[in-house]
């Protein structure tokens, strides 16, 4: 067996798109995600505003809004067009003060006018996250001019902490969801692009007339998997650490999590690799299998997120399991329901080992 | 002297429902040291045949020992004394040749030493190309290779499934003499093939498949004495007009490249016809004969001619 394992990783090494697939990709997206999410920076966005009141008020809420941190503030000439402005500049937000602002806002005060006086925000509901902050921008800035024009001052506010504790940054939080990915993608691909390339040629029936049974084969390739795994964890590990001052914790269960995820991605893809005959179908099936799992198991999204059906959808995801597991352990610290998670994990790579296992024939008919 | 006999096939089939008989009812058996042939067509049952004897098939019914081993009851038992090169082989791309030998070697439990790699890649032909990844080596180096494979457990049988199918005259020769020199070192093989050339000049003994049935069996010589095998008169570079005289004397001839062959099927004719031809107000060229070969014996056994693997009429 030892002799497969070292032959296996070898080659499996000596593949520059493995290599690349396991060790430099994982961290591309770490870096991608780490630059987008811990520059505090990068979450500010452009807010272009029209000021067609040009009053004392206007430019109260104006400096009021320019306080909150959250916007750039652009101003617009006020003899523009706003439309045509925000689709020549493609802008994702932008603010008309209309004219009479001042006027409107004491005749309000005076008690001769009922209802608000309204702002008008433009925003791209495609842009969820940039609608947002102007959205949260504006709303504060109105408050804020509220509390001005009726002279009184906030008495509640709030403080901010990382769910799990202070220190963890963004990238915490990712990294479970991106080295969960790693093993979907590594062991699964590989071992079905391994076992549709072993029968296509012929080397299943080869390695028949060793002395090589069929269990000592899968579990090399099983060892091999998660030794690369573990070893793609900790450059993981070490990249955030480096380049994002990460905080999160390495516990033993986030090991067990990783080698029982790898097993169970391995027998997946033995699973595939057995019942398709050439590299091309498997590749393709996997890739059909694999990449949705990737996006609906919570690698890159909160499961939080997503409408009901497709929390359904991701529940039956053997990936989630995974994905979360790893989160409770390393990130929120809660060993107790990373075991349930482990739990299944385990279940699901007994199912698929013991099934694969059984579909795999080394001989002919 | 009796020599020991090493596989013996008795009554063996194997058939596929519902009406597919890949292999059916065939008997033979292979002597120590000897160099044994099946010869036959794609689809013959050659390949089904090894794969029995490898224990890679369980048979329907037939009588199989291998080493003294009943196949496939006991066929680990013997599964270190045999090598395989299996059909249409091809390495790990990955992987250099030293590399593959010594991985191969790992699956036999051996350990070889540095010393005992070269000495099999020498075998083979391959010390040059040691430290070539297997996926740049031509196909005739990767069936050397695969032969290499066949020969890390020190093998006293090696079964070699169409070793030289899709290979080039050179790759072809160079395989050639690799077999030879296994059979020089006292090694038993079973070589299967579609090529008649590669069985009569490797093998000490040919069983001819068809439609899963050996239609004949021997060596060269009882195969063409079987047959009623004649000679060939051929006449290389004749001058004009030749074809067409010999044609008017109403013998069996054909034309070959540069020349005209004539079949006499009875050797005792062979003076009287070489008499009538340079009788013939003709240049012939030059004279030679030459006996039947394999081709003419498979023609006469199976009504068809066999080229490239396949049967035509």
């Amino acid at each position: 067996m030892l002799a497969d394992l070292r032959a296996y990783g070898k080659q499996f090494l000596r593949s520059w798109a493995a290599t690349f697939f396991i060790f430099i990709f994982p961290l591309l997206l770490l870096g991608l995600f780490g630059a987008i999410f811990s520059n505090t920076e990068s979450s500010k966005i452009n807010l272009h505003v029209q000021d067609q009141d040009g009053t004392p008020t206007s430019a109260l809420f104006l400096d009021i809004l320019n306080g909150t941190g959250s916007v750039n503030v652009v101003l617009v000439d006020e003899g523009a067009d706003l439309q045509a402005y925000i689709r020549e500049k493609s802008a994702t937000a932008a603010l008309l003060i209309p004219a009479g602002f001042e006027a409107d806002v004491y005749e309000t005060l005076a008690g001769n006018r009922t209802g608000l006086v309204n702002v008008t925000l433009y925003a791209d509901p495609s842009q969820a996250a940039a609608m947002g902050i102007a959205q949260g921008a504006v709303g504060g800035a109105l408050t804020g001019l509220n509390f001005a024009l009726s002279n009184t001052r906030p008495v509640t506010g709030m403080d901010f902490e990382p769910v799990a504790g202070a220190g963890l940054t963004a990238i915490d939080f990712f990294l479970p969801g991106i080295l969960g990915m790693t093993i979907l993608t590594t062991p699964f691909f590989g071992m079905a692009n391994t076992c549709a390339e072993y029968r296509a040629r012929g080397y299943f029936k080869f390695l028949a007339t060793t002395t090589l049974r069929k269990g000592e084969w899968l579990l090399s390739k099983a060892l091999w998997y998660s030794a690369l795994l573990i070893l793609a964890m900790f450059v993981m590990i070490a990249f955030g650490l480096v380049l994002f001052e990460m905080t999160l914790t390495l516990t033993p269960l986030a090991l067990v999590i990783v080698v029982a995820g790898t097993m169970m991605f391995v027998s997946m893809g033995m699973l595939i690799g057995v019942f398709l005959r050439d590299v091309e179908t498997a590749t393709a099936v996997a890739n059909a299998i694999g990449f949705p799992m990737m996006f609906l198991a919570g690698s890159f999204f909160p499961l939080e997120t997503m409408p009901g059906a497709l929390r359904a959808v991701a529940a039956a995801m053997p990936l989630t399991y995974v994905n979360e597991g790893l989160r409770a352990t390393m990130v929120y610290r809660n060993d107790a329901t990373a075991l349930v998670h482990l739990g299944v994990v385990l279940v699901l790579t007994a199912v698929f080992f013991v099934v694969a296992a059984r579909a795999m024939s080394w001989k002919g008919k | 002297m009796v020599k020991e006999t090493v596989v013996e096939v008795e009554g063996l089939r194997k058939h596929y429902p519902p009406d597919v008989k890949a292999v059916d009812g065939i008997d033979f058996e292979i002597h120590a040291g000897e160099v044994f042939s099946l010869l036959g067509p794609n689809g013959a049952g050659k390949t089904t045949t090894v794969e029995i004897l490898e224990g890679l098939r369980n048979p329907t019914a037939g009588q199989i020992r291998v080493l003294g081993a009943v196949v496939p009851k006991d066929y680990a038992r013997i599964r270190k004394r045999v090598g395989v090169l299996p059909q249409n082989f091809d390495p790990f791309d990955r992987l250099k040749a030293r590399e593959t030998v010594v991985y191969w070697a790992g699956l036999f439990e051996r350990s070889l030493q540095k010393k005992e790699v070269d000495g099999v890649l020498r075998t083979v032909g391959l010390t040059a190309r040691a430290d070539a990844l297997a996926m740049h080596l031509s196909g005739g180096e990767k069936r050397r290779l695969g032969i290499a494979m066949a020969l890390v457990g020190e093998p006293e049988l090696v079964f070699l499934d169409e070793p030289t199918t899709g290979l080039d005259p050179h790759g072809r020769r160079e395989l050639w003499q690799v077999i030879r020199d296994l059979q020089k070192a006292g090694r038993t093989v079973l070589l299967t093939t579609h090529y008649l050339d590669e069985a009569e000049q490797l093998a000490n003994r040919v069983a001819i498949m068809h439609k899963g049935k050996i239609v004949a069996q021997g060596t060269v010589e009882e195969l063409l004495e079987k047959a009623g095998a004649g000679r060939w008169i051929v006449l290389s570079r004749p001058g004009e007009g030749a074809w067409e005289a010999v044609q008017r004397l109403g013998l069996p001839c054909r034309r070959e490249d540069h020349g005209i062959a004539v079949h006499v099927l009875d050797i005792r004719r062979l003076r009287p016809v070489l008499g009538e031809l340079t009788a013939l107000d003709v240049d012939l060229g030059e004279i030679a004969t030459r006996r039947d070969s394999l081709e003419e014996v498979f023609l006469k056994l199976v009504g068809a001619r066999l080229e490239e693997g396949e049967i035509r009429a």
